[in-house]
């Protein structure tokens, strides 16, 4: 028990996926600039990295381990999110109209998140139990929420400052981030 | 033309199997052209850090994870890998004994660890403080221990002496208790 | 030869994939802790990248649109696991230390989105003075990365054990910041200013 709360806040705080594992760069400085679709993409990308770290947690150890195709596991994860987020988009499209227009829109851009992929591949290097391939994604997934949201609260803000010319848009964002970052790392003396 | 048809229907779903085979051959191939090179450099380096730990190793042999160290036939020691969980992840360490209750020295077979920081723990001033040590002595200096941790890096550091004391107390135990059965 | 050159170019600076397109930034900030790293790094980007460039512009006229994204994927899939088989028998250190980044070279946009915007229309040679151009900038971006991170964060230069010089000062007392997480997002903010710098006084 005490392992698994341990890789929850591990993977939330203080291995942050974005601000210290470098996971989902292109979300957090890319379309962060309001609230509520940062909150919606941070729903979305925790629900696919749950789904993709148990299904590859299950194909490594009953397909690519017992038959010793450990090797293809690139190829394998990668095809397994890609179907992974069409099956989900489509289900979610026909059965629940509602939330497909919360979060659907970011589904197809998740493919290509590497927080999904980073997240499985971290689940099979650090060969995590089955239960911590439960709850590595839903603390990883709470980081990357809480992050993306926190970001984009202050970039909302950081439009009206003034600025250097050179400086304004993404590099500022850089700044921000490595203040995050400095912040994040006081949660180091947790565990 | 139906046959036509049929098959302009049937051609990406072709393709992609016809790529996804040549994928599955390539990859195949790769893994029989690397499998034996892969396993002789992850021995060679086991080999080299066990011939760090014990100079005068003549041979050694590996059973139930314990590798015993031979001499010219004497027995000089016994090593195993302990696995500490870092910060930036599992630790695996060599940790050599050269009897049941004093270290021989220790190396650190693989890490991700901070580079400049954590990966310190590699460096010969920090393993070189285990040679030595009675296996109950392993701590840190602040835990009441003669071991100086690594500055800026006391969580690597710990990890490593957590899991090289609890790990040789384990395998010291299964040690003796396989000689109580001979 | 002329076009050859000027799709090389183009990737170095003024469409810098990293410091100007923003592009491939998760290795880029995770792997430039050390020189070592990002000369491993750009091994595989190069493999890769001019790999699956020169395939996919071989086979671009046969590939019916709708899967074109799961055909490129499987191909720059295998590739990446060939160069991780590869690393793992040859350089089994740089392998560890450049862990999941190098599975994850599959999703770098970077090769990605040259598989998409130029290979896929683009002729087999234009294709692959394309992924050269855009390896070197991937390189520069990287190699000015990982050099101040280094020699600020750990006082000494090193490549691949050999030691070039330590610094009086700060070899003592090492910034250690740069190694660390906020470090990399300081000096590549810094840098993209700086490349923005430099463009906004030639538009002027």
């Amino acid at each position: 028990m005490n392992e698994l709360i341990a890789i929850f806040i591990g993977m939330a705080l203080i291995n942050n996926i974005i601000l210290v594992q470098f996971l989902g760069l292109c979300p957090f400085f890319g379309v962060s600039k309001k609230l509520g679709s940062a909150v919606s993409m941070g729903m979305a990308v925790t629900f696919v990295m749950s789904i993709a770290s148990v299904t590859t947690w299950l194909i490594n150890h009953y397909i690519l381990i017992p038959f010793d195709i450990e090797y293809m596991y690139i190829v394998i994860f990668i095809l397994v999110i890609a179907t992974l987020v069409q099956i989900i988009e489509m289900f979610i499209k026909r059965t629940n109209l509602a939330l497909y227009n919360a979060f659907g829109i970011y589904l197809p851009l998740i493919t290509t998140n590497c927080a999904v992929l980073g997240i499985t591949l971290i689940i099979l290097y650090q060969e995590y139990s089955f239960l911590g391939s439960v709850v590595a994604p839903l603390g990883g997934g709470l980081g990357f929420t809480l992050v993306l949201a926190m970001m984009s609260g202050i970039r909302e803000r950081l439009e009206l400052a003034n600025a250097p010319k050179a400086m304004k848009g993404l590099p500022i964002a850089f700044i921000i981030a490595v203040l995050l970052a400095l912040a994040f790392s006081g949660f180091g003396g947790m565990i | 033309m139906p046959a036509k048809e049929a098959l302009k229907k049937a051609f990406p779903v072709i393709l992609l199997t016809v790529v996804v085979a040549v994928s599955v051959t390539l990859l195949t191939f790769t893994d029989r052209l690397t499998r034996e090179k892969i396993e002789y450099q992850r021995e060679q380096k086991i080999h080299r850090m066990l011939f760090e730990i014990f100079p005068n190793m003549s041979q050694y042999t590996l059973e139930n994870d314990i590798y015993t160290i031979y001499s010219d036939g004497a027995k000089v020691g016994y090593a195993f890998i302990a696995i500490g969980k870092g910060y930036g992840g599992k630790i695996d360490i060599l940790v050599g004994l050269e009897d049941e209750t004093m270290i021989k020295g220790i190396n650190i077979v693989s890490h991700l660890e901070t580079p400049g920081l954590g990966a310190r723990i590699t460096e010969s001033p920090f393993t070189n403080q285990f040679t030595g040590l009675d296996i109950a002595n392993v701590a840190l200096r602040q835990d009441g221990g003669q071991i100086d941790a690594i500055t800026g890096a006391t969580r690597s550091s710990r990890a490593v002496i957590e899991a090289v004391r609890t790990t040789a107390m384990e395998k010291v135990k299964l040690l003796k208790d396989s000689e109580e059965g001979e | 030869m002329g076009k050859f050159g000027k799709e090389f170019a183009k990737g170095l600076i003024i469409s810098n994939p990293v410091l100007v397109l923003a592009l491939g930034l998760c290795p880029t900030l995770a792997i430039t802790t050390s020189i070592d790293n990002a000369l491993g790094m750009t091994l595989v980007v190069l493999v890769v990248l001019v790999g699956s460039s020169t395939i996919i512009a071989a086979i671009r006229n046969f590939v019916p649109s709708i899967m074109r994204i799961p055909i490129f994927i499987v191909i720059i899939a295998s590739l990446v696991t060939v160069m991780d088989l590869i690393f793992q028998a040859n350089f089994p250190d740089l392998h560890v230390s450049l862990g999941i980044f190098l599975p994850l070279v599959v999703v770098n946009c970077i090769i990605l989105a040259r598989a998409e915007v130029f290979a896929s229309k683009n002729p087999i040679l234009h294709s692959i003075a394309d992924a050269l151009g855009i390896t070197v900038g991937f390189m520069l971006a990287l190699l000015m990365i990982s050099s101040i991170r280094q020699i600020l964060g750990t006082g000494s230069l090193s490549v691949f054990g050999f030691d070039f010089f330590t610094l009086p000062v700060l070899g003592k007392y090492p910034i250690a910041m740069f190694i660390l997480p906020p470090g990399a997002f300081l000096i590549i903010g810094l840098l993209m200013a700086l490349f923005r710098w430099r463009g906004v006084m030639k538009s002027e």
